[in-house]
């Protein structure tokens, strides 16, 4: 991208690569989304001190999970993206690999995955996770999406003209 | 929660012997470790002889009379005792539940449960004592009315006036004393050492040790009570964390509300992406309901 151009111009073009790395990080069972805003982005040892057990319990279908965070009890449980959908951990791209673009990341608008996941675990305060919590209520627009976007095969056009005729 | 008990096996007396119980509690100040509520029982005509034992309040003995006490206790037939250990994350956890318990509550609770949990066993249990929590008059109605037949003597310095709460106070201390010595971190850090000291927030090897193993993010080990305001302190320089339900604790006193709770609700989809204008609810206007109730939104940049 032109160094001329001007930051708010930067979402206009851009590019996200979603296979830039030779061996992407499996990050399966381990992204979390937590009920709670961490004012902090960036490395941080979780595997040390995140520690989730398998509680036995199920609700709603779910399987439960527990931990702790800064002292609350939080319930969690997998949930699994669906068949056709990955989850990818993207970064800005840079030129030299595995330098992050600092301090000029305004300019750039090209993104890479570094990482790809196939569940994400969602946690709840206190409460156990259900069917109705907003998360897995999202996952309804992958339905929706497909009615929207799934290319229209020939067989469904041709039920439609059916449909027509008939009427 | 961890519960460790006198075999009932031992039990010489026979079963419809009337018997009398203290309890007491051990670890209810501390910043770090378990808070374990301990009894005692024997039978009403062993009274006398409990009272001979040199039990005292467990605070004004040596560790190793403790130890001794506690020892010789356990092989005595006609004195039984049971332990409830509660884990510093229960403590933690239930302080700091979207609708909080608090100490008194969850030291009630303890007692109580001990009080079943000896009547379970068949124990015919007719007089109890312990020391106050909280206010000693409606403490004991809350038991009497929990356990109607039984007298309760709720009395405030009870373990250095009834000897069998003195004795619960022995079983309580050495419990709490072994489960802080013997603790096994369930953090796997490499740098987490295990000198906390007595676990007062007032010691200074616990302090010191507070310091030295706090985290950025994750606080303490699981060990720590975080609901202790002494730990506030010592985070003041890490990352902010914030929970819906402290907010909810914000705006029931600041009237701000609605504002700071939107915040919340946005991280799940929109997370971080809305620095400084997080107020903002993620569903936009002219946007169909199903996609509102879900907090769906179309993001058209990354940043």
């Amino acid at each position: 991208m032109n160094p001329g151009v001007s930051p708010a111009l930067a979402g206009v073009t851009g590019s996200v690569d979603l296979h830039s790395t030779d061996s992407a990080v499996d990050l399966t069972d381990k992204v979390h989304l937590l009920p709670c805003i961490v004012r902090y982005n960036g490395p941080c040892p979780v595997s040390d001190y995140f520690k989730t057990n398998i509680t036995g319990v199920e609700g709603d279908g779910l399987k439960v999970q527990e931990a702790y965070f800064r002292g609350r009890r939080i319930q969690g449980t997998a949930v699994p993206l669906p068949n056709g959908y990955h989850g990818y951990v993207l970064g800005k791209k840079d030129g030299v690999k595995g330098k992050e673009l600092k301090g000029s990341d305004e300019e750039s608008n090209d993104w890479s995955s570094y990482a790809e996941f196939q569940n994400i675990t969602y946690w709840n305060h206190d409460d156990m996770p259900s069917n109705d919590d907003p998360i897995m209520r999202c996952f309804h627009w992958f339905t929706i999406a497909d009615a929207l976007h799934k290319p229209v095969t020939e067989e469904d056009l041709s039920t439609v003209s059916n449909v027509k005729h008939q009427s | 929660m961890d519960s460790e008990s006198f075999p009932t096996s031992l039990i010489k007396w026979s079963s419809d012997e009337p018997c009398i119980m203290g309890i007491d509690e051990a670890g209810r100040g501390p910043v770090l470790g378990p808070m374990v509520y301990g009894c005692m029982y024997c039978p009403l005509s062993y009274k006398n002889t409990v009272a001979s034992l040199e039990f005292a309040d467990s605070k004004t003995l040596k560790e190793e009379k403790r130890e001794e006490l506690f020892e010789n206790l356990k092989l005595d037939s006609c004195i039984g005792w049971e332990v409830d250990v509660i884990d510093p994350r229960e403590l933690s956890a239930k302080m700091l539940k979207k609708t909080k318990i608090n100490l008194n509550e969850i030291s009630h609770n303890s007692a109580m449960g001990l009080i079943r949990r000896v009547l379970d066993l068949g124990v015919i249990l007719t007089e109890v004592y312990l020391d106050t929590v909280g206010d000693a008059d409606k403490y004991r109605i809350k038991i009497s009315e929990r356990f109607p037949g039984i007298k309760i003597v709720v009395s405030k310095k009870a373990d250095s006036i009834y000897p069998i709460v003195s004795g619960a106070s022995i079983v309580a201390k050495v419990t709490r004393d072994r489960a802080v010595r013997n603790w096994v971190l369930s953090e796997t850090a490499e740098n987490i050492d295990g000198e906390f000291g007595s676990g007062y927030p007032a010691d200074p090897v616990t302090k010191a040790w507070l310091k030295r193993n706090k985290h950025f993010v994750f606080g303490f080990p699981s060990l720590v009570r975080f609901s202790w305001g002494t730990c506030s302190s010592y985070l003041k320089d890490g990352v902010e964390v914030a929970w819906e339900a402290d907010e909810e604790d914000a705006d029931s006193s600041s009237k701000n509300t609605g504002k700071r709770k939107i915040k919340l609700t946005n991280i799940g989809i929109s997370g971080g992406h809305k620095k400084g204008n997080e107020a903002v609810q993620s569903s936009g206007k002219g946007r169909c309901m199903f996609l509102q109730t879900r907090k769906l939104e179309l993001i058209k940049q990354f940043k």
